[in-house]
């Protein structure tokens, strides 16, 4: 019984506090509080407080009303007298008084509510004790009353012995803690361990919980393409055979899906690691098993991804005639609406269709899930797809979900992304907010430069030779590298006479125009020192802007 | 990295490309073809695969003729060891099971929308026939699975199509996003059927070109039934504009409209003007609640007797759970249905014993079978229950006679169908007789896994109790239900009537009818009611007060020789029923594991996956998946340096705040991979760990853990806690 062992248990520390008070000898009597104390020392039963195991029963009916003549003033005042004969070792802590708050502060708005919600749950279960009989429904009131008087007492219970415990290192100095309010608690260095994620969360997002160091990785020479790709070449994966072992598990399953698929449902391929290598597997595997079925591969990760390519290419798979000559620049416009229902009425051959990240950005468009959607729906056509985040089921509503009639597949492959798949140098870069994403090397460069009039070539040209002719002249000097990268800029004004001197262009409007240009493809970069001026750079490296050189001046 | 080199370059190639058509004869990657052809002996031989390839192919040519009829093949068990005869049988059994179940599955579910059907209709021809002047419009409250409204909706612009020779059109929400694509898209259904007019020319969204159209047709006069299938998705204003539009054209053609309804008419009413609201003359109805589809569709896919395969009690539960819980529509119960079919046929070699009709010989049995029905649990309790029974001699030749067996596996077929037609009776006569107050998909349920006992105080379903307690008139009408349900049988579960198979239970029911009956007759003779020794009222509570104390006494009332006859035939009744009312659970036949598909596991994992979970446990525990020698140790999770580089930045990054630093987290990465520079056997060198860093960190940006932040330099934001 919980609840007699709480009331037993609670005047011990009000006996406590009032020893404190009346030991201290600065305190200053409260004038409010100190008549309250006295008036109400009588009817308590200091028995009750010397050994209130024994009392079992009175001390059961007393409880309510001692609860309702709050604040909790009579066990403070029964202890007085009952000081002297029980020892015991709890009440010999000297501990302050701070309790005394409890009964005169103004009680917040919330307190008031909870002080009644006690008087009148203890109301009831007076009533209860009174009126005997009880129903089922009262038994269950009885049970709310209960909790509610409990919780209240409990919390009490809590707060005080917070408090004792926040007073006790203070108490010697006998600095007045009743200006203290709770104390928040103390925040423990470690982290608590085994959250469960949401927890993790509210834990992890507390306001001025997210602490970071200042370091930055502005010592750290950032990866290039070139010499990312030439370090991944020596690299070699020690789980490269498990991964293929894990591969070759994986691809037992093909009959498997190739009967799934067979039969009308969607396969989806989900967990972590590339999969790429094993759809690609599985075609393989599909067209030995039927090879009159046709098999379309979307790669859904290729960023430029339209409703179009897909229904290009597979009007292509659907009449083969005409995917002999060059299908996708032949076909006029091509509209899902127009396309679709001509395309799922020609189809006469069964076609499966293999999608590589359904959940990629470019497929993640709604009207793009649609159109899958309805060719999924068709009997002839067959999906199947792999997925590379945790959260793709976002990706369908319910009546999607129905139509593609998903069925799914853990298949983690540990498989490092394909080239294809991830940028890893942009992606990076991009998180970093290092650097934008850009023409890729100095093929880039020319293919942007050939789509550019004369002037701008020209204003290319110009720009790259400046840049060298800076970097040589700054390796003389040593390396004041600036941004980290080892970049070297070159003065927009200088740049701006120079081209003015050379005819190629007339005007600083027409010069930012061709520079505009420039930026749009992220092909040169411009920044302001610390002085103001603005400087242009080329986001190469010194090299890479030799060969480009070379080749433009061809 | 020696995977990317050994990639072959086409296989690159198309990589970049956004869609293709794949050709394997063009992309020269035999190397995949053959990981593919080995898998099953997970063989890493290389040589002499030019060979293999060309052999298996060969092999696999007359079956590919037949699996561009019937689908892909199914492989063969027992580790390859399968007749093909056996494989084949397999296949054509699942190829003859399950379509006849769909068909049933969607009369049901068709038959379930016809009220609402014919009621729809009806409206919708009284309305035209009432000249109101308003637009027409009928609510039909779907529930809330969108999923399940496609049958519906389909069925109505059939019917409304072929019946009423009304153009149908319907729209999505997300096919309409304003007025003018609404106007395209319903146009161009509406005038799908022919194309090509001449004459003036019209823009694509003039309703004109639709009323030229619809004359041209010959409909007088000119009329479109256009259904919103979630029109809680709609726009308000532009259902208003919709609703303006199609009453202001009301004289030209006659437009009528449906609404799919999730919620209810009174919530969609208040998204509408109120001025638009009386341009409606419309009407609500109410479609069959999904729970009582679902009944119907388990008593005659699940319990009827069509249905080959039994789904075992815990699967059942689970399904019919997940159809609650989840408010999944009845397609995903239909397909989970079919899933159990698929891999009971596909993946259990001892489901050719459900062959029946002579198609399963013994010549067809092979010694794997034999092995296959021994390790069986069902096998095992039924010879330990012959050793028991002091049958030696029975399970001796259980266990060592392969003939024997053979004779008892080709006993099962009939037993099997004694078992099912008992089964079903009993619970149609506990259903019919409404003895249980559960429902029947929940009797079901409790009498496959535990099976039927009326008993009361041990039984599976206690109904001794009910029996008892009914007053004569109840009683007989019980009687005559009992019969009834005999008599009738079930179409729904495919019960014909059984009078002549029951013919001893039937007459001592009759019998016990007449006894009550004419005891019925004479009670009412002597104006006593007649009760028997169980109902409430024959047990009296006795107050007395000596010298004013209460004493209470129960005191028996005193029975008639009615009453005793009386409960003597309530007694007669519950031994009946009891004797003829009784299964056993279905796990305990022998060879059950053939025809019951009780396997919770591939259902779960296949239809509710938890990609999450699967991610973070691959990231956290990679040896669970690698089973490496390197990563042992950190099995249990924890950090090493031998984990993918994923893997570690994963573990940091669960450690690290909602803000992360990425200068710290390569600091923390490059402690644990790299090694000093001097000893460059151990650990990797600073560029080498740099490249694993970034690609961990590109792999974790595009599964979407982390996101740019601007709060701080080098900071990213943690996106996902899994």
């Amino acid at each position: 019984m919980p609840r007699r062992k709480l009331t037993a248990e609670a005047p011990v520390p009000r006996v406590s506090r009032k020893r404190g008070l009346v030991a201290d000898p600065y305190e200053v009597p409260d004038e409010i509080e100190a008549p309250k104390r006295r008036r109400q020392l009588e009817p308590t039963d200091p028995e009750e407080t010397e050994d209130p195991a024994d009392e079992v029963p009175s001390v059961v009916e007393e409880t309510p009303k001692r609860r309702q003549s709050r604040p909790p003033k009579p066990a403070v005042a029964g202890t007085q007298s009952s000081q002297v004969t029980t020892p015991s070792a709890l009440r010999q802590r000297p501990l302050a008084k701070t309790p005394v708050k409890n009964g005169i502060d103004t009680p917040s708005r919330r307190n008031i509510a909870d002080r009644s919600a006690r008087k009148k749950s203890a109301r009831a279960l007076i009533d209860r004790v009174i009126g005997g009989a009880i129903s089922d429904d009262e038994v269950e009131e009885g049970g709310i009353a209960r909790e509610i008087y409990e919780s209240s007492e409990d919390e009490d219970e809590d707060e005080r012995g917070a408090q004792d415990e926040d007073q006790e290192p203070t108490t010697p100095s006998k600095t007045p803690g009743r200006k203290r309010k709770v104390q928040a608690r103390k925040r423990s260095p470690t982290p608590p361990r085994d959250l469960p994620p949401h927890e993790q969360y509210f834990y992890q997002n507390k306001p001025g919980l997210s602490k970071t160091s200042n370091n930055s990785l502005s010592s750290l020479d950032l990866l290039t393409h070139d010499e990312y790709f030439s370090v991944l070449r020596q690299l070699e994966d020690p789980h490269s055979s498990d991964i293929h072992f894990l591969e070759s598990l994986h691809a037992q399953s093909f009959p498997q899906w190739a009967f799934e698929l067979s039969q009308g449902f969607t396969t989806c391929l989900y967990g972590y690691g590339s999969k790429r290598r094993l759809l690609h597997n599985f075609a393989t595997y599909l067209s030995s098993q039927s090879p009159t079925h046709t098999i379309v591969i979307i790669n859904g990760y290729v960023r430029t991804l339209t409703a179009r390519d897909i229904l290009a290419t597979l009007s292509a798979a659907a009449s083969p005639t005409a995917a002999s000559s060059n299908p996708p620049a032949t076909t006029p416009t091509i509209n899902a609406t127009t396309t679709l229902p001509t395309l799922l009425t020609t189809l006469t051959t069964p076609l499966t269709l293999l999608i590589s990240s359904i959940d990629a950005p470019p497929l993640r468009k709604p009207a793009l899930q649609t159109l899958l959607t309805h060719l999924a729906a068709h009997p002839l056509i067959h999906l199947a797809c792999t997925t590379s985040t945790p959260t793709f089921p976002l990706l369908w509503d319910a009546g999607q979900r129905a139509a593609l009639n998903l069925v799914f597949h853990d298949c983690t492959t540990f498989a490092a992304p394909t080239l294809a798949e991830a940028d890893v140098i942009d992606e990076v870069h991009e998180l970093l907010g290092r650097k934008a994403r850009r023409v890729g090397g100095k093929e880039g460069v020319a293919f942007v430069l050939r789509s550019l009039p004369e002037n701008a070539q020209s204003l290319f040209r110009l720009l790259v030779g400046e840049v060298l002719v800076a970097g040589m002249d700054r390796d003389g000097e040593g390396p004041p590298r600036d941004e980290g990268h080892g970049e070297v800029a070159v003065e927009y004004r200088m740049v701006y006479n120079k081209a003015v001197e050379e005819f190629i262009c007339s005007s600083e409007m027409a010069f930012r125009t061709l520079l505009k240009e420039f930026h749009d493809h992220q092909i040169i970069t411009s920044h302001k020192d610390s002085i103001g001026t603005e400087l242009l750079s080329l986001p190469f490296r010194i090299d890479e802007l030799e060969s480009i050189l070379e080749e433009l001046s061809v | 990295m020696a995977e990317v080199e050994s990639s072959t370059a086409a296989f690159e190639e198309d990589d970049h490309r956004v869609a293709y058509i794949f050709n394997a004869g063009q992309s020269p990657s035999q190397s995949q073809l053959q990981v593919v052809q080995t898998a099953a002996t997970a063989a890493t031989a290389r040589p002499a695969k030019r060979r293999k390839v060309a052999k298996t192919t060969t092999i696999d040519a007359p079956k590919q003729q037949q699996a561009v009829v019937s689908g892909p093949a199914f492989p063969p068990l027992f580790n390859g060891a399968e007749r093909p005869d056996a494989v084949q049988l397999r296949q054509d059994l699942f190829a003859t099971a399950w379509p006849v179940l769909e068909a049933r599955v969607q009369h049901v579910l068709r038959d379930a929308n016809r009220t609402t059907l014919d009621e729809v209709a009806a409206f919708l021809q009284q309305a035209a026939a009432a000249e109101t002047g308003k637009l027409t419009a009928g609510f039909i409250i779907t529930g809330p699975n969108i999923a399940s409204q496609d049958l519906l909706f389909e069925q109505l612009a059939e019917r409304l199509g072929t019946a009423d020779q009304a153009t149908f059109v319907r729209l999505r929400a997300s096919e309409a996003p304003n007025l003018k694509a609404t106007w395209l898209k319903m146009i161009r259904d509406a005038m799908a059927k022919e194309g090509g007019e001449d004459g003036r020319k019209y823009l694509d969204y003039d309703l004109e070109a639709l009323r030229v159209f619809l004359a041209q047709q010959q409909q007088r006069p000119p009329r479109v039934v256009v259904a919103f299938q979630d029109s809680e998705a709609l726009d308000s204003g532009l259902l208003t504009d919709l609703m303006t539009l199609f009453h202001s054209w009301h004289d030209r053609i006659r437009f009528d409209v449906l609404f799919g309804i999730a919620t209810s008419v009174e919530l969609f009413q208040a998204r509408l003007l109120k001025s638009t609201a009386r341009q409606l003359y419309g009407a609500q109805f109410d479609v069959v609640q999904a729970d009582s589809v679902l009944e119907r569709v388990i008593k005659s896919a699940v319990a009827g007797t069509q249905a080959a395969l039994r789904i075992g009690p815990s699967l059942l539960r689970s399904l019919v759970e997940r159809q609650r819980d989840q408010v999944a529509g009845i397609q995903v119960f239909v397909s989970s249905l079919k899933y159990a079919y698929m891999c009971h046929f596909y993946a259990n070699p001892l489901s050719v014993l459900l062959a029946g009709d002579g198609r399963l010989d013994s010549g067809l049995v092979q010694p794997e079978h034999f092995e296959a029905v021994r390790t069986l649990d069902s096998f095992k309790a039924q010879a330990e229950a012959a050793v028991e029974a002091r049958q030696l001699n029975h399970a001796q030749s259980l266990i060592e006679d392969d003939q024997y067996l053979v004779g008892l596996i080709l006993e099962q077929e009939q037993k099997r169908r004694e078992y099912q037609t008992q089964l079903l009776r009993s619970l149609h006569i506990l259903a019919a007789a409404g003895l249980s107050p559960s429902s029947f998909v929940e009797l079901y349920m409790v009498a496959l896994a535990s099976g039927i006992d009326l008993s009361q105080a041990s039984g599976t379903v206690p109904a001794e109790d009910a029996v008892r307690r009914l007053n004569p008139d109840e009683f007989l009408s019980l009687i005559d239900r009992v019969l009834k349900a005999i008599h009738a049988g079930s179409p729904e579960l495919g019960l014909d009537a059984w009078e002549s198979d029951a013919d001893e239970f039937v007459a001592a029911l009759a019998d016990t009818r007449d006894e009550v009956e004419g005891l019925m007759a004479r009670a009412k003779r002597n104006r006593t009611s007649l009760k028997s020794r169980y109902s409430a009222q024959s047990r009296v509570l006795r107050t007395t007060v000596v010298s004013q104390k209460v004493q209470l006494s129960r005191d028996t009332a005193t029975l008639t020789a009615e009453d005793t006859a009386f409960t003597a035939a309530v007694d007669t009744l519950t031994a009946l029923l009891a004797q003829n009312l009784h299964c056993d659970p279905v796990g305990r036949l022998f060879l059950h594991e053939a025809w019951v598909y009780d396997a919770k596991s591939p259902y779960r994992d296949v239809f509710v996956p938890r990609p999450a979970a699967t991610v973070a446990r691959a990231l956290s525990r990679p040896h669970d998946y690698l089973a490496c020698a390197c990563c042992s140790q950190a099995a249990g999770g924890g950090l090493a340096a031998t984990l993918p580089p994923t893997a570690i930045l994963y573990q940091l990054y669960r450690e690290a705040g909602a803000l992360v630093n990425v200068a710290d987290l390569w600091s923390a990465y490059y402690a644990l991979v790299g090694g000093d520079d001097d000893e460059s056997d151990v650990g990797l060198g600073e560029r080498a760990a740099l490249v694993c860093f970034y690609r961990a960190l590109a792999e974790l940006r595009l599964m979407g853990f982390v996101k740019q932040s601007k709060r701080k330099a080098d900071h990213v934001a943690k996106l996902k806690w899994l």
